[in-house]
């Protein structure tokens, strides 16, 4: 609130400016006369530093506008629903918004953020998969802002190399637990969300197969699906290589247990790595390495591939000013500069033949640009959470031994078949 | 009574109309609106994801497909099975407290405010502190298995909801005349034909009215599970409530969902009006 309001509150009638005053500035309108970009999305930890820096640099670049960050819940899950909350009841603000990748086709589609094709960006330099995942019916929706991707995460003192099979890999964690002693083999997210969906697609990968098949056709009740699902499952239950409580756990319950010594392998995204070098914290920080999940014969080494986009909310009224930012936070500075505070993989692939990335990520960019590029992309669909949600409860019901793999996989694909129709999606999908 | 009212009765119907006004709008716009509301949505095929499809009417099809849907049935049974479980084991162990809590005691206020806590625990904080107590360090876990993962569940609510249960019993127990025990000893009954014979027949409405609360309650159950086990492993523990909220707040299917939501309020109604009439029947009898 200025000057100027405050002395009139000594009067009557204080309380309707001071609420004037507070309703302005809740909806943005400037309270120094400056114009309001919002920005929304995870402002966990260094993530927040990092973005206020961002900001104080782009307003000095972009007067006279300041950037405002609105925070929003850290749980994936928590954050969409709070999304769709705004965007349908059409809101202005946030202007930016920081998607998941599987969300994308979903917000194009709905109408709630607006297509970037009048602004023409340069797109080139971006990760194949993350800016498929941005397009929907041909059009430009979002810039991919960071990549994420599956990794295999292996103990360099207990081992020389990764395991390149998946039958070496449970021989070593078996081996492994039954000479050092250690509780787990292998530890991933099994917890019925999202996350059992990318461990169980880097399986399927590895054992050749597919969520959906190059003709957009679900193909999850494949034979190759049934062995990689078959394994998971066996390696609960008859190798004892992964806990049960896995089927519990999310990216930190994980990430716990390979940091505190426990497990001899970890399935997990980039973020644990810069976690994990902290010797304040880690039991393991200079004894372990990342590498390609492995595969079986006649399959390919394959990573889930995540990420975070950023897009303009369809009735932002800053469209132009909204580029600007998203333009600004998607140039290879401020991706270099987030690497380097928060670990996270750049989605412009130039920057990984620069040295700088290397020592900003303490990996090697090359082996991380390996790894991105096997990276599989999941379906680029609208109804992406429902098909997700059908495939997770299928996946933990035979995880958790209540149906036999292939039963649980036919299902998924007749319901997921069955939900692409009902959306009239059923020729028009792309994986 | 007068055929018609009298200028002076019948101004004072209009006033008390006008008096109920303000409440019965209150009850139209908070109570009624959002379940018609709801039920308009059910009769549409709405769906937030994809808004080339309209929202066209279709009547009863969502229900035609919750009807159908084998998830919804069984979360139906796993709401019902919730229900049972927990509001009996409520209702005996309260008893058993409010029994306790009922004998002259010197530090009487302070063991019913500290029987009380853990229903004065917000649910989500509560079934956090079970979810940890039952996660253990060496891998394994009760909430991979799709029946050991009801046992958290049912002694977390059982946990907080007893003291409730508890307290209304205790209220109950409170308005027994003295004097029925005093008539009871001299004629020579002990404390279990005290108890069978003065004790549970005059403690009937509390328990009935116990019942109706907490069976109402526990067939809304959302946050417990929700907080514990997500509705899994699978979908082995998913009550009905969290099936609408997915299908309302994940699958953004508004249709579908609200026909979902409707079944909950409609079975919840039902049980409501049973309870009522049980009620009444029994009140009749005393």
């Amino acid at each position: 609130m200025s000057r100027a309001q405050f002395g009139l509150c000594k009067r009557a009638g204080c309380v309707a400016l001071v609420l004037a005053g507070g309703i302005a500035s809740g909806c943005g309108g400037a309270s120094d006369g400056r114009p309001v970009l919002t920005f929304s999305g995870s402002a966990v930890g260094r993530e927040a530093e990092i973005l206020e820096r961002q900001f104080d640099r782009f307003e000095i670049a972009h007067p006279p506008w300041r950037v405002e960050l609105r925070s929003t819940p850290d749980s994936a899950d928590e954050r969409r629903q709070l999304y769709v909350q705004w965007l349908n009841a059409r809101a202005e603000r946030p202007d930016v918004l920081q998607l998941d990748v599987i969300w994308t086709a979903e917000f194009a589609a709905a109408g709630w953020i607006r297509t970037l094709d009048d602004f023409a960006p340069t797109v080139v330099d971006f990760f194949q998969g993350s800016i498929e995942a941005d397009r929907w019916r041909g059009s430009l929706y979002a810039l991919p802002w960071f990549v994420d991707v599956g990794m295999l995460y292996w103990r360099t003192d207990l081992m020389p190399e990764a395991p390149a099979t998946f039958q070496a890999l449970m021989q070593r964690a078996d081996d492994v637990m039954q000479e050092q002693g250690l509780p787990f083999g292998f530890v991933w997210q099994g917890a019925r969300y999202e996350g059992v969906v990318t461990v169980f697609l880097e399986h399927l990968g590895g054992f050749g197969g597919q969520i959906l098949d190059e003709t957009g056709q679900v193909a999850v009740d494949s034979e190759e699906a049934v062995r990689a699902l078959t394994y998971m499952r066996d390696a609960i239950w008859i190798h004892n290589v992964v806990p049960p409580a896995a089927l519990t756990w999310q990216e930190e319950q994980s990430r716990f247990a390979f940091q505190n010594g426990q497990a001899v392998f970890m399935r997990n995204w980039p973020y644990a790595h810069a976690l994990m070098q902290d010797s304040r914290d880690s039991r393991v920080a200079n004894t372990f390495d990342v590498s390609l999940m492995p595969a079986v014969t006649g399959g390919s080494p394959t990573a889930a591939l995540g990420g975070s986009h950023l897009a303009i909310n369809a009735h932002s009224a800053h469209a132009d000013a909204a580029f600007e930012l998203i333009a600004f936070l998607t140039a290879a500075d401020q991706m270099l500069e987030r690497a380097q505070v928060a670990g996270q993989f750049p989605s412009r692939r130039s920057l990984y033949d620069t040295p700088e990335l290397t020592e900003a990520l303490g990996l090697s960019a090359r082996a991380a640009r390996q790894i991105i590029e096997r990276a599989r992309p999941r379906p680029v669909t609208p109804i992406y959470s429902e098909l997700s949600d059908i495939l997770q409860i299928r996946l933990h019901r035979a995880l958790s031994q209540q149906q036999e793999p292939r039963e649980a996989l036919v299902e998924a694909a007749s319901a997921m078949r069955s939900a692409l129709t009902r959306a009239g999606l059923d020729g028009g999908t792309r994986r | 009574m007068p055929q018609r009212l009298s200028i002076a009765e019948s101004r004072e119907v209009r006033m008390a109309w006008l008096f109920a006004a303000p409440a019965l709008l209150a009850i139209a716009l908070v109570a009624a609106f959002p379940v018609l509301w709801t039920f308009w949505e059910s009769l549409h095929r709405h769906d937030l994801r994809l808004p080339w499809l309209g929202r066209p009417f279709i009547g009863l099809s969502n229900y035609r497909e919750a009807l159908a849907d084998t998830r919804a049935w069984s979360a139906i049974a796993h709401t019902l099975f919730f229900t049972a479980t927990t509001v009996s084991a409520e209702l005996v162990l309260g008893l058993a407290l409010a029994l306790g809590l009922n004998r002259p005691l010197r530090v009487q206020g302070a063991l019913r405010a500290a029987a009380l806590l853990p229903w004065a625990i917000p649910t989500v904080v509560a079934a956090l502190i079970w979810r940890f107590m039952f996660e253990s360090p060496d891998g394994s876990s009760w909430f991979a298995d799709p029946l050991a993962a009801w046992v958290p569940i049912i002694l977390a609510d059982v946990w907080k909801m007893m003291p409730f249960v508890a307290l209304l019993l205790l209220a109950g127990l409170q308005n027994i005349d003295n004097s029925m025990y005093e008539a009871a000893a001299l004629d020579g009954a002990g404390p279990v034909r005290q108890f069978a014979f003065i004790t549970l027949p005059l403690l009937r409405p509390a328990i009935a009215a116990a019942v109706v609360f907490r069976s109402l309650d526990a067939f809304r159950v959302f946050d417990v599970i929700y907080v514990m086990t997500g509705g899994g492993p699978g979908t082995a523990t998913e009550p009905i409530s969290l099936y609408a909220f997915t299908a309302l707040f994940r699958e953004l299917r508004f249709g579908f969902g609200s026909a979902l939501a409707m079944m909950v309020f409609f079975v919840s109604f039902l049980l409501a009006l049973a309870w009522i009439r049980l009620l009444a029947t029994q009140e009749s009898v005393t």
